[in-house]
């Protein structure tokens, strides 16, 4: 009985002693990412060490003109006026764009039992991950639908991590803000984690043997889990509100920048 | 240019979908033989560019306007429907102002299979 | 998945009149609006308040011979809440357990009917939020009906093709019941005594379920393909159609 009593007073000393589980060390489901995400770590681009491109891909990015640059070849605008960004006169960033940019804050994963649907504030973006065991386009198939500018994208679990492919995409659409090109051959592979109760993290891999030489792996981007009252603003939880409007209305723009966002 | 600044408070007539924003002769019909140059199958506005040799011999590029891709999509449609290269025959409503602009009526194949036809309601441009 | 499947026909609504089953609290699925009203709220307008009919100044709807007037989504602008359904294009209904999610398959874009028990802002809230293209909606179930509240929309989006306004103080209202396995009645009225004498109350619409060979293209299931790509891009519809086609169309070489 004494034992008893010694034991039970050294284990609620144990207890009180014992630090704070935190957020991150809770225990988690590593097959649901639902919830809203704020972007925190890895390159803005797919990472900044592209592959070298090739001739079609290489005269292709001369075309493009943005306001930053990272190849030391190519054109770039030293005013937004001068660039033809297209994202800059409302065009869609289309995918892998909205991903990898870090110009914007948040996304929103919403779990069903067929897709993950991912929200972006920016552009008021639903994109949708297939995860219903439907075959990724191909053939035939993929040449009737066409390019789009979020493409066609499935997904399937390897253990944790879900593996997304995606193709048919819009080759007008720039990768990044850096003016890197895809063509409409491209396709990108997603590799999502849930580290732990807070974090994902996602690699990507762009095959595109039309414009560059290699695949082009990125670094590990992070996202962080927010806290529902940062994002709750005068009463009102949720992404989309007046105050976080983030779609890019031509009227919007004004001189100085072409950017109607 | 001067633009009409008329209003109109009562129903929109049925054309006013996503406004189709061009003016057609709807009381005539051309047909235009040619071989397509451009199929642009995009929204809102799917628009098909053919070459057409007039009487004389010369070629003018024409274009007419259709529904959009979504509608399209569901008749079965896609963009490969219409290809670069293909002959057809496309009966349209002529732009009012003599321009070779026009608002399909309906596309016959070489084979003589009408495809996207408006009067049979697979192409309802409103 | 069928697991979830039994349970749910299981705990579903019973049967009427040998009709199979369903849940008047589920409005998932892919569904498209008919009727004869499209672009437009129909049922009969109220008259404009003076500050109702200044802010239909410089508007120009298509004219009758079809020539282009200037709504703004010709320029790509968005269509906003509630032109966006009046458009009569592809929906998909998405119920969680805190919002319906609306995807809506022309722009490529959603709206969130919130389930959760918040407020419709109000006050120095709604102005602090300011307006938003979509505006804010709060929904609950009052028996089978969901009724849907928004605020807080944005004055430059039309309320229809007309070019009529609506304001930001505006309420509308948006009733939902499913009737059966393949149909949702709707009604639209909008509150807006800013600009208008009385709340204008829409014509009845129904929502007929897609069948899935309808939402399914070249074997890709889901409202959003490349063939159904319905983002207005300025590239496509400012710099390619506007200039190419339509002002050659409308206004010949004279543009």
């Amino acid at each position: 009985m004494r034992a008893r009593i010694i034991a039970a007073l050294l284990l609620a000393g144990v207890f009180a002693c014992a630090p704070q589980v935190t957020n991150a060390q809770q225990k988690f489901d590593p097959h649901d990412f639902s919830g809203i995400w704020l972007r925190k770590g890895g390159d803005r681009a797919i990472s900044n060490k592209p592959p070298a491109l090739t001739a079609e891909g290489l005269a292709r990015m001369m075309k493009n003109i943005p306001v930053r640059r990272r190849n030391g070849e190519t054109p770039f605008a030293e005013t937004p006026e001068k660039s033809n960004d297209p994202a800059f006169a409302c065009n869609p960033k289309g995918f892998p764009r909205m991903l990898v940019d870090t110009a914007h804050d948040w996304h929103e994963v919403i779990q069903l039992p067929d897709r993950i649907l991912q929200l972006w504030q920016e552009e008021r973006r639903p994109r949708e991950i297939w995860i219903d065991g439907r075959a990724v386009p191909s053939g035939e198939n993929l040449d009737n639908l066409g390019p789009s500018w979020y493409g066609h994208s499935v997904g399937h679990w390897e253990g944790n991590t879900l593996v997304v492919q995606t193709v048919g995409l819009d080759d007008r659409a720039w990768i990044d803000v850096f003016g890197y090109p895809k063509s409409d051959v491209a396709r990108v592979e997603e590799r999502y984690r849930r580290a732990d109760a807070d974090t994902l993290e996602v690699q990507l891999t762009l095959f595109d043997p039309r414009y560059y030489t290699a695949p082009w792996v990125s670094d590990t981007k992070t996202f962080k889990r927010e806290a529902r009252e940062k994002v709750t603003f005068f009463g009102w939880y949720g992404l989309f509100s007046g105050l976080g409007e983030l779609i890019c209305a031509p009227m919007n723009a004004n001189g100085v920048n072409k950017r109607g966002g | 240019m001067k633009k009409l600044l008329v209003f109109f408070l009562f129903a929109t007539p049925l054309f006013a979908h996503h406004g189709r924003g061009a003016t057609y002769d709807m009381k005539k019909q051309v047909t235009l033989k040619g071989v397509i140059t451009e199929v642009s199958w995009r929204n809102p506005h799917v628009a098909i560019y053919m070459d057409v040799k007039d009487p004389d011999g010369k070629v003018l590029n024409w274009a007419f306007e259709n529904s959009n891709v979504s509608t399209l999509a569901r008749q079965g449609y896609n963009r490969n429907t219409l290809r670069a290269g293909q002959e057809i025959t496309a009966v349209v409503n002529p732009s009012a102002q003599g321009t070779p602009r026009g608002l399909v009526v309906k596309v016959i194949l070489a084979d003589g299979k009408v495809v996207m036809s408006r009067e049979s309601g697979a192409n309802p441009v409103d | 998945m069928f697991a979830f499947l039994l349970v749910f026909f299981a705990s579903s609504a019973v049967f009427a009149q040998g009709k199979p089953a369903f849940d008047p609290h589920d409005l998932s699925g892919f569904w498209i609006a008919s009727g004869a009203e499209r672009h437009a709220l129909g049922g009969k307008a109220p008259s404009l308040t003076p500050e109702g009919v200044a802010a239909m100044k410089g508007r120009v709807p298509d004219s009758v011979n079809r020539l282009p007037g200037n709504a703004p989504w010709y320029q790509c602008n968005p269509m906003g809440f509630p032109r966006l359904v009046l458009d009569n294009e592809p929906i998909e209904f998405i119920m969680t357990k805190d919002r319906v999610i609306e995807l809506f398959q022309w722009e490529w874009t959603l709206r969130e009917l919130w389930l959760d028990g918040r407020q419709l802002p109000s006050g120095d809230n709604l102005e602090n939020l300011g307006p938003a293209w979509y505006g804010h909606s709060v929904a609950q179930w009052q028996g089978d009906m969901l009724v849907v509240n928004t605020v807080g929309l944005d004055e430059r989006a039309w309320l229809d093709n007309q070019g009529n306004p609506k304001s930001f103080y505006a309420r509308i209202e948006e009733r939902y019941r499913r009737v059966d396995p393949d149909t949702i009645e709707f009604q639209l009225t909008l509150d807006d005594p800013k600009f208008y004498t009385t709340p204008w109350v829409g014509a009845k619409k129904t929502y007929k379920r897609m069948p899935i060979k309808a939402v399914t293209n070249s074997g890709w299931k889901g409202l959003y393909s490349g063939n159904t790509d319905a983002i207005c891009a300025p590239m496509n519809e400012v710099d390619d159609y506007n200039k190419r086609f339509r002002d050659p169309a409308a206004f010949g070489n004279k543009k």
